[in-house]
């Protein structure tokens, strides 16, 4: 038994942590601070000397300890915020307020997400163009830089884009965390097809108006980066509804249920993402031969990606963002990161030091910016 | 056929790991080639519409743009007609605009900029109102909707 333990143990020695950190440390100096770090402006030099250590420190303790979910979901949460900080800074900086205005969507310069990606599919298969008011290839979040992101991280991490590259994930990630038990302990099954749902119905709707019906009518996060001034009736439903749906998926039910309910039954791009996990290397496997079917892995799961005929089945459904809960709940390692083509239970540290280092680098510095920039504005307040 | 497995899976993995290595020093340029892509332009309705007239007086410029009543599959019966005032702007903006080029005059706009008023005079009856009149960095837009 201490022998089967032993060889799957996800801890590594000090030495051997920091080794491993090394190739991370090296690629994120040259990504995060270009090779030197300018300190012509103090403060933003010291706030990408922080970003660079914090990322660092975290993947060492990743290794370290072997654990994966709290530390991703530090930097995770703070991507979040930052990202939000970011947007609704340079919204109150250029236009004094978090709204944007007519002008602004006529001259197309609302900052593309993400999430616009499934509405845009249809109308750019059949008009050669794309609907949304936002600049093709120049300046903040354009929308050729932004598809390339997300089309990258999605073929090489699946879902885990959700839990390790999305800016708006960790929203309701961080609010999952507030509780020490849930208190809705079970929502029915059937709900967390709800996101096949509402693709279907964004992807249609925003093909027959030639608009983004989600980013107009129903997305959440408009509530924590930028919405539509408000100046008319429709436009105060709109706020309603962004608001509601905040407070609703992304704070109350993270709460209650200490799952991320937006991410599990809302989002539209959580469904492709959940698709694409058909065809990514990475996987979370099961080796039945270890499990004792405790389920804990299932209870701690947050996006409902594990149920008991799952585990029973020894297959992870394709809602799995790769977050890495369950792998740290088992206390046999029976749940662990693989690849495909490698059986389930062998190669365990060998598939989670690559998958590791491919969705941490990803997830750093892709994050390091807003952070950088958030952090930079802090210091300019406190100095 | 578990080792072929197995190989497929690590080189997928090590493809994956080269790409995400690329992937941010290589941004602008991967970005510069998926924008160059043939639908990776902006849709009409965004963008108002193509530049069909200008006329320049003194120190503003009136671009008046094609109608555009671009629709999914088809064109669709209601759409709207741009028009954008550049440079130095009257307080009060006054223009009738034939759009359609049929000789005939088809509405006359107003806009008092002090007030953000702005009064249209449909004379077409294809004319259905001001969708949208506003200031903007380069001056000010104006939108009437139009049918077919
Ligand atoms: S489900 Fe949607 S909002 Fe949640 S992490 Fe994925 S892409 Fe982001
Ligand atoms: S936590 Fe581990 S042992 Fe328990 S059911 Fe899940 S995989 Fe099996
Ligand atoms: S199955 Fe495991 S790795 Fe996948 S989402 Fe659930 S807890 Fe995270």
């Amino acid at each position: 038994m201490d022998n089967v333990l032993k060889t799957t143990e996800m801890r590594k020695s000090f030495g051997k942590s920091l080794l491993y950190t090394l190739p991370m440390f090296l690629i994120t100096f040259m990504f995060i601070t270009g090779g030197k770090p300018n300190f012509s402006d103090p403060s933003s030099g010291l706030a990408m000397i922080m970003v660079f250590l914090l990322v660092n420190v975290l993947y060492f303790f990743m290794h370290f300890k072997g654990k994966t979910d709290k530390y991703r979901a530090v930097l995770f949460i703070i991507f979040a915020l930052s990202l939000s900080y970011t947007l609704i800074h340079n919204m109150i900086e250029v236009r004094k307020s978090m709204s944007f205005s007519q002008a602004d969507i006529l001259e197309c310069r609302i900052p593309f997400c993400h999430l616009v990606i499934p509405m845009m599919i249809l109308p750019a298969v059949f008009t050669k163009s794309i609907i949304f008011p936002g600049s093709i290839i120049s300046g903040f979040a354009n929308i050729s830089s932004m598809v390339v992101l997300w089309l990258v991280a999605t073929i090489v991490l699946g879902r885990g884009f959700c839990s390790w590259g999305c800016f708006y994930g960790g929203w309701d990630d961080g609010f999952s965390r507030i509780r020490k038990r849930p208190v809705i302990k079970k929502i029915g099954e059937l709900w967390k097809w709800m996101p096949f749902a509402v693709l279907l119905m964004v992807v249609l709707t925003a093909a027959l108006s030639m608009m983004p019906t989600y980013c107009s009518w129903i997305c959440p996060f408009k509530a924590v980066t930028e919405f539509e001034q408000v100046t008319s009736v429709e436009s105060a439903t709109k706020a309603g509804i962004f608001l509601s749906l905040f407070g609703g998926l992304v704070v109350v039910l993270p709460v209650m249920t200490r799952k991320r309910t937006q991410c599990s039954f809302l989002c539209p791009l959580g469904a492709i993402n959940s698709l694409s996990n058909k065809i990514t290397p990475f996987t979370v496997k099961i080796d039945k031969g270890s499990c004792n079917e405790c389920f804990k892995c299932v209870y701690v799961c947050p996006l409902y990606a594990l149920t008991s005929e799952d585990i029973k089945a020894g297959k992870v459904s394709l809602f799995c963002s790769k977050c890495g809960k369950c792998v740290d709940a088992c206390s046999k390692k029976a749940i662990h990161y693989g690849i495909r083509g490698i059986p389930a239970g062998t190669m365990k540290n060998f598939s989670r030091n690559l998958f590791l280092f491919v969705s941490f680098l990803f997830m750093a510095v892709f994050s390091a910016g807003s952070i950088i920039n958030t952090l930079h504005g802090l210091l300019k307040l406190i100095f | 056929m578990k080792k072929a497995k197995i190989i497929a899976g690590i080189s997928w993995v090590f493809f994956c790991l080269i790409l995400i290595i690329i992937l941010f020093p290589g941004l602008n340029s991967f970005s510069l080639s998926v924008s160059k892509l043939p639908f990776m332009k902006l849709n009409p309705r965004y963008t108002g519409g193509e530049i069909a007239d200008k006329i320049i007086s003194k120190n503003c410029t009136l671009v008046i743009r094609k109608p555009v009543f671009n629709g999914f599959l088809k064109e669709r019966n209601s759409g709207f007609e741009q028009l954008d005032w550049h440079g130095t702007i009257p307080e009060i903006i006054k223009a009738s605009i034939d759009y359609d080029h049929d000789g005939i005059k088809d509405f006359c706009v107003l806009i008092d900029r002090k007030n953000s008023k702005t009064v249209l005079d449909p004379i077409d009856r294809k004319i259905k109102g001001v969708l949208i009149s506003t200031p903007t960095s380069y001056g000010w837009a104006v939108r009437i909707g139009l049918i077919k």
